[in-house]
């Protein structure tokens, strides 16, 4: 089960500060991922996350979250719940080709090099079938090389702690 | 007027014409764009820890600093005005604003300097009159409150200014998924597409990334940036 303490950290919380949830759940009403499924519950998130319960990686607001910041707009303790949801992601080891990617480009080269995550997310672009839409992008084809950002001046990257492992069927206990 | 502009990767490589378009218009109007030296990018929203987010943010404002700092009677003189940091990409833009907790930096947005005195700083050769556009904000630029644009009605003022009509107002601030582009891509298709059926005319957007989402579902809709608007109004641009 996620420990709450280490998330509520990594989004710059203290778990009290999630007590103060209404459960008005009007973070839910105003979820973009409402247009999507029918199961958009940020409040459900919070709360389950705050009494140590079970959180699934295949809930669609850990799946889905596109960091609108509706919720947080909307809530009237301005919980940041998209921060939230992104700290979960990282706690529960849930990065995707693209992420890690963009992330490993950052890493490198303190930048984004568009072509390098291209390459490196390729196998993936081509099998979820990307490919298709190369015909509109080509007014964002231009060529440039890499720029490297003196590492020294980098915010030093931070070794994680130990993250929870990713179980099969999707539970992370 | 002197500022530390921040382009940001997108800028540099997939959404170049949104750099030169927004250096060249703060050229025309008599303003300096200095980048910051050696940049480092922003973590977009791909870090789940908040503190190592911001720390990329807050090395960005401090290379910022060496560009108003200076020693002497210079650095004197800089304390009274804070220094002025332009972001155009929306991402950056947030990043950089939640970063400056000290407010020692004074953070811009292109859309917020682009006032009636910038607009008629600038050569009018056209208008764009009997044309129907949709401005599209995104959220980023809009939400949550402390980070979003001092100016929620700038793309409208500015349109309106040019002579064109403004259709789709309640589409303005809603979710294009982009965010999900490269992830769930039936997401980003399905918020997108909702967008461009719900707009009229052409869509007009700040966010590199709502142009990638919205230009990559659209049949043959018109996706622009609000600056290739005000390049056609100031006849760089042949057509739109």
């Amino acid at each position: 089960m996620p420990k709450i303490e280490p998330i509520a950290e990594l989004a710059g919380y203290r778990r009290e500060d999630f007590s103060v949830c209404l459960g008005c759940k009007i973070c839910g009403s105003v979820c973009t991922i409402n247009d999507l499924s029918r199961d958009a519950n940020p409040q459900e998130l919070l709360l389950n996350l705050f009494l140590h319960q079970d959180i699934s990686s295949e809930s669609n607001l850990l799946r889905f979250c596109t960091n609108c910041y509706n919720c947080a707009n909307a809530c009237p303790w301005k919980i940041r719940i998209p921060e939230v949801i992104r700290a979960l992601r990282e706690e529960m080891n849930l990065a995707t080709t693209f992420e890690k990617a963009f992330k490993s480009s950052v890493r490198r080269w303190g930048r984004v090099y568009e072509p390098f995550v291209f390459l490196k997310a390729f196998p993936f672009l081509v099998r979820e079938g990307y490919l298709k839409y190369m015909i509109r992008w080509t007014e964002y084809i231009n060529f440039h090389l890499p720029h490297r950002v003196k590492k020294e001046t980098l915010p030093e990257a931070k070794v994680r702690r130990s993250r929870l492992p990713r179980k099969e069927g999707g539970k992370v206990r | 007027m002197k500022y530390a502009y921040y382009p940001g990767c997108s800028l540099t490589g997939s959404a170049r014409k949104l750099d030169k378009a927004v250096r060249h218009i703060f050229q025309k109007a008599g303003h300096e764009l200095v980048d910051i030296p050696d940049w480092n990018c922003c973590g977009a929203f791909e870090y789940g820890d908040r503190k190592e987010l911001m720390d990329f943010s807050v090395a960005n404002l401090r290379k910022a600093k060496t560009l108003f700092g200076g020693p002497g009677e210079a650095a004197q003189k800089r304390e009274d005005s804070r220094a002025e940091v332009l972001a155009p990409c929306p991402a950056c833009y947030r990043n950089l604003k939640e970063a400056n907790t000290e407010d020692r930096f004074k953070l811009y947005h292109p859309l917020e300097l682009l006032n009636d005195a910038f607009l008629s700083s600038i050569p009018a050769q056209r208008d764009l009159k009997g044309q129907i556009f949709t401005p599209y904000y995104g959220c980023v630029l809009m939400r949550p409150e402390e980070s979003a644009i001092g100016d929620k009605e700038a793309m409208e003022r500015i349109i309106t200014r040019l002579g064109g009509e403004i259709e789709g107002r309640k589409i303005r601030d809603r979710c294009c998924g982009g965010n999900q582009f490269f992830i769930n891509r039936w997401a980003t298709e399905k918020l997108s597409r909702i967008i461009l059926e719900k707009s009229r005319g052409a869509i007009v957007v700040f966010c590199p990334l709502c142009h990638m989402a919205l230009t990559s579902f659209s049949r043959n809709r018109k996706i622009l940036y609000l600056t290739d608007l005000l390049l056609y109004a100031m006849g760089e641009r042949r057509s739109l």
